[in-house]
């Protein structure tokens, strides 16, 4: 606990030394990576510390609040989430370093790592605080230094677009996040979150507290429909910004669910039904938009979406098991929630680090104007393989660990409960089916289209790989993935733990080892395929010998022009599952078909369109539009007329206190 | 370490076996001798002999596919039953394991397609992709039943406890199963009517035109793979209708004669069917999610 308070401190000091240094961006750079290792290592060690001693602390800081005091906690769960947040803070703010170096804005450079820092600060805050008001301090803290983040470039029109609807969206969220505390608070008689955690709440403020909280929290998780701020704001910033935002901000919000999970303990029924439809529509909804984006970084977003659907699955089953008293399935279903919380951040982390290293040497991240960089990019491209495994959650690598874990406790609940919860349940296991194969299709069209075949434009053949200190974070978190997809246990077994401290019944630990076992033996099947691989590799090796090997071009099929322009584009790639969604997806399509005999110009462009964004909160926006536009005529600008609406409204209050 | 060692060996061995009864009923229906049974081997053995030609385009990516699309075949295998010998490896979750080795060799497949540059393999990537997404919900419904009926998560046990109390107490619903799962095996392995393997370029649509630019060596580990996955599938649905508590021989021999009856079945559907029109093959695989979910509201029908 010292040293979470001592890296609170240090981060507190750099945020003043770079405020300080705003004109001297050399110095801000070192100024900025000594606090940060500091403070993200302090931080990390007391995370560590507190998974393996598995003590959990509480702290009251002599410093009051309004309606409280300062606490902050340490227990297991909050360590999970501070070991991915200070893990993927410290690489990408590493990485952020090279990424900006020489970059325009240079005269911003040290306000941006200041509030670097003020965000990582409050990311900690947010996942330690213990009383509702620090909480809600640290979250606000959070959206807005985001804000500011994702704005870094903010000559452009539509990263300032981006950042509004962001900061408007966020604070729709924290609005709910007041009455919710609110209501816990009035019930439980304080702002404390131990002594909400020993309150009873009724089922019904139960039931309440969940639509707010799944609302308030779903704004930041970025649960289909609340997600359009996601898929705007991740392209507009800086990559190591969004791979921060999408690796850990947004997982803010299903650290709240479950703070909100451990708090009230009680809920009605058909909150895990809600919890699991949620996870199923953002979960597909999420990786079919993404199949239908041309831009790499909104293609992440997207899959950011899927990601969560996926975590709202397992907390979905948790829940279940815990309301029903199936304590193994209950306990399966949340550490997989929260294994699927650390490796979504460390494998979208790499993914969106290594897109930035992309966007940074071709200037471009449209999929389709790229081609062939795995032999000018090597190591950018290596490191995208990975992350493009481990999302689609295949063996040997993290996302199939966690997906394991959910899919465990979907099968499990499929045959232990009563007949209406399995049919949501069968449905849930059918979406992550589709959610896997779907995110294959994504990931080989995302990685085949951009690394692989020949490049699509001219310049390709001028690029070179990043500098060592943008590659070595990114192989940081491939190194991460890879040894949870090969040495799961010790993940998994922190997570169970954790799992076991968010259901409010103890469980014996035999329970632990039961599940835990499994995982041993498909650590020795993983090991049985990679001794087949390296097998085959040597034979290989030694059988191509005495072959002969020789090069030659593509087989084109008896076409001998062919040129890099006509290879297979991402868009054609991913027409045959957009055409059979189009009705979802609301594909639009422009086509200007070829004339005369020497037809001037051929076009062809789709577009697949969000349809809660355009059909539905683009109404909301025009109807408060113009009901605001009609209000506006009570705003005429004369003092005289102001000083009578006060009159009036005096004399308003003044009637309904006599009455 | 044996026991999965001499599992690997016995699918090597076998695998290519399947294909070669394939081939034979297929000539039959022709009227025609055919080739030998053993030609699937003797195709896999000149292959390992012959140079390699590698596109100039491709990168280490390609020459990984092979190595992968093998490897994963055989991993897959160690968790299935050969009759009544079980399997070397089982644990609690292992078919869900089972499942997306598929999953990791799809994503190598269509990747080393996709890294040759060419259009043709691009389409046949983009197909794979696509009706792989549709197979894997009917598979995935398949494992739902299997789970109900047998109320565990290792395959070996889905398949085949309590043989005779499961069929008839749920028969309709494996029927269902069995009929569903035909049809995936025959998608997953592009098989008629999904796909013509034995036409190359002008006709065939998915697995073969991914494989185009693959030669020799690496051409013959794919081969073997796709056979091995074919072997792996049709024993997962031959295991279904394989009595339980079987002696070790008679287990294997009944094992043996039902993948015998497997590929001649393949081969009667090859020999009277033509290859689906590609935009119908989606068509093909709801029908077979539309059957496995019929088992679904039986199984929760009758409360199970």
């Amino acid at each position: 606990m010292i040293l979470f308070s001592v890296s609170l401190a240090l981060l507190s000091a750099g945020i003043l030394c770079l405020a300080l240094l705003r004109h001297k961006p050399r110095w801000a750079e070192n100024v900025f990576l000594v606090f940060l290792t500091l403070g993200c290592g302090s931080a990390f060690i007391s995370a560590v510390d507190t998974l393996i001693r598995q003590e959990s602390f509480v702290d009251r800081l002599p410093w009051s609040l309004p309606w409280g005091e300062v606490t902050i906690g340490i227990d297991f769960v909050s360590a999970l989430f501070l070991l991915a947040v200070t893990l993927l803070c410290f690489l990408a703010g590493v990485y952020g370093i090279g990424y900006l170096r020489n970059g325009e804005h240079q005269q911003d450079i040290a306000g941006h790592f200041c509030l670097y820092l003020v965000f990582l600060m409050s990311l900690m805050l947010v996942v330690t605080a213990r009383n509702a008001v620090l909480f809600l301090l640290a979250w606000e803290g959070m959206s807005v230094s985001s804000y500011f983040l994702i704005t870094y470039h903010d000559g452009n029109e539509e990263v300032r677009q981006a950042g509004l609807l962001y900061l408007i969206a966020a604070h729709i969220g924290t609005l709910c996040l007041w009455v919710m505390f609110i209501l816990l608070g009035t019930q439980a008689g304080s702002m404390d979150f131990g002594r909400m955690s020993a309150a009873q709440f009724p089922l019904m403020l139960a039931g309440v507290v969940f639509v707010l909280g799944t609302i308030g929290f779903g704004v930041k998780a970025g649960f289909i429909p609340l997600h359009i701020w996601l898929p705007h704001a991740h392209p507009a910033a800086p990559s190591h910004v969004s791979a921060v935002l999408s690796g850990v901000m947004i997982k803010m919000g299903i650290y709240g669910i479950i703070r909100l999970i451990m708090m009230v303990k009680h809920f009605p029924p058909w909150c895990p039904a809600v919890l699991t439809a949620i996870g199923i529509v953002s979960g597909v909804g999420g990786v079919l938009y993404a199949l239908g984006q041309h831009e790499i970084k909104k293609l992440l977003a997207y899959h950011s979406i899927e990601n969560i659907g996926i975590i709202a699955l397992g907390l979905g089953i948790g829940l279940w098991g815990q309301l029903n008293q199936y304590h193994t399935i209950a306990v399966i279903g949340y550490a997989g929630a929260l294994l699927h919380v650390f490796n979504h951040a460390m494998f979208k982390g790499l993914l969106f680090l290594s897109a930035g290293s992309v966007i940074r040497q071709t200037h471009t991240g449209e999929i389709d104007h790229l081609g062939g960089l795995l032999k000018y990019l090597p190591w950018t491209g290596a490191l995208f393989l990975i992350g493009s495994l481990a999302i689609c959650g295949l063996p040997l690598f993290n996302g199939f660990i966690s997906e394991w874990l959910v899919y465990r406790a979907l099968f499990e609940g499929v045959f232990s409960f009563p007949m209406e919860p399995v049919i949501l349940i069968g449905l849930a296991i059918i979406a992550l089916a589709l959610i896997g194969g779907l995110a294959l299709m994504c990931f080989t069209k995302a990685f085949g289209t951009v690394f692989l075949g020949q490049a699509r434009s001219q310049h390709a053949a001028d690029l070179k790989e990043n500098s060592a200190p943008m590659i070595a974070p990114m192989a940081v978190l491939a190194g991460v993935c890879v040894w949870i997809g090969i040495f799961p246990q010790t993940m998994v077994s922190f997570c169970l733990q954790g799992a076991m401290r968010i259901l409010p019944t103890a469980t014996n630990t035999a329970d632990m080892a039961n599940i835990l076992r499994p995982v041993q033996w498909m650590v020795l099947s993983l090991f049985v395929l990679i001794g087949i691989s390296i097998f085959l590799v040597l034979f290989r090796r030694m059988a191509m010998k005495n072959m002969s090997v020789a090069k030659s071009g593509t087989w084109g099929c008896g076409y001998a022009a062919a040129s890099p322009r006509m290879q297979y584009t991402a868009s054609s790639f991913a027409s045959p599952i957009v055409e059979l969604f189009r009705e979802v997806l609301c594909l639009r399509r422009a086509k200007a078909r070829p004339q005369q005999i020497f037809p001037e110009k051929v076009l062809v462009a789709s577009e697949v369109i969000d349809a809660s964004e355009h059909f539905f909160w683009r109404r909301i926006y025009r109807l408060m539009q113009e009901v605001c536009g009609r209000m506006k005529s009570i705003q005429c600008g004369y003092a005289q007329i102001y000083v009578l609406y006060i009159f009036i409204f005096l004399f308003l209050i003044l009637i309904w206190k006599v009455t | 370490m044996l026991p999965i060692f001499s599992h690997i060996l016995f699918v090597l061995a076998l695998s290519p076996l399947l294909l070669g009864v394939i081939g034979k009923t297929k000539a039959f229906f022709a009227g025609r001798w055919g080739p030998p049974l053993l030609q699937p081997w003797y195709d896999i053995a000149k292959l390992f002999r012959k140079g390699v030609v590698y596109s100039t385009t491709t990168s280490w990516v390609f020459k990984l596919t092979p190595v992968v699309v093998m490897a994963t075949a055989l991993a897959s295998c160690i968790f299935v039953p050969w009759g009544s010998i079980a399997p070397p490896v089982y644990f609690w979750g292992d078919a869900l394991l089972f499942i997306y080795l598929y999953g990791l060799m799809r994503f190598f497949l269509i990747i080393g397609a996709l890294d040759t540059g060419s259009s043709f393999e691009g389409m046949g990537a983009s197909r794979e992709a696509a009706f792989s997404c549709l197979s894997e919900i009917v598979l995935f419904m398949d494992f739902i039943l299997l789970v109900m009926v047998s109320k565990s998560l290792v395959l070996c046990n889905m398949l085949n406890t309590g043989f005779f109390s499961s069929w008839l107490s749920m028969g309709p619903v494996l029927v269902l199963v069995a009929v569903s799962f035909f049809l995936v095996m025959l998608v997953e392995n592009s098989r008629i009517p999904i796909d013509d393997p034995n036409t190359h370029l002008e006709l065939t649509m998915i697995h073969e035109v991914m494989v185009l630019d693959h030669s020799g060596y690496d051409l013959g580990l794919i081969l073997w793979g796709s056979y091995i996955k074919l072997f792996v599938l049709g024993s997962v649905l031959v295991s279904l209708f394989v009595p339980a508590h079987l002696s070790p021989l008679t287990g294997v021999t009944f094992f043996l004669c039902g993948m015998g009856v497997l590929g001649i079945t393949i081969g009667v559907v090859e020999s009277v069917m033509a290859r689906l029109r590609l935009n119908r093959v989606p068509h093909l695989l709801i029908g077979a999610f539309v059957l496995a979910t019929l088992g679904f509201i039986v199984i929760l029908l009758k409360g199970a």
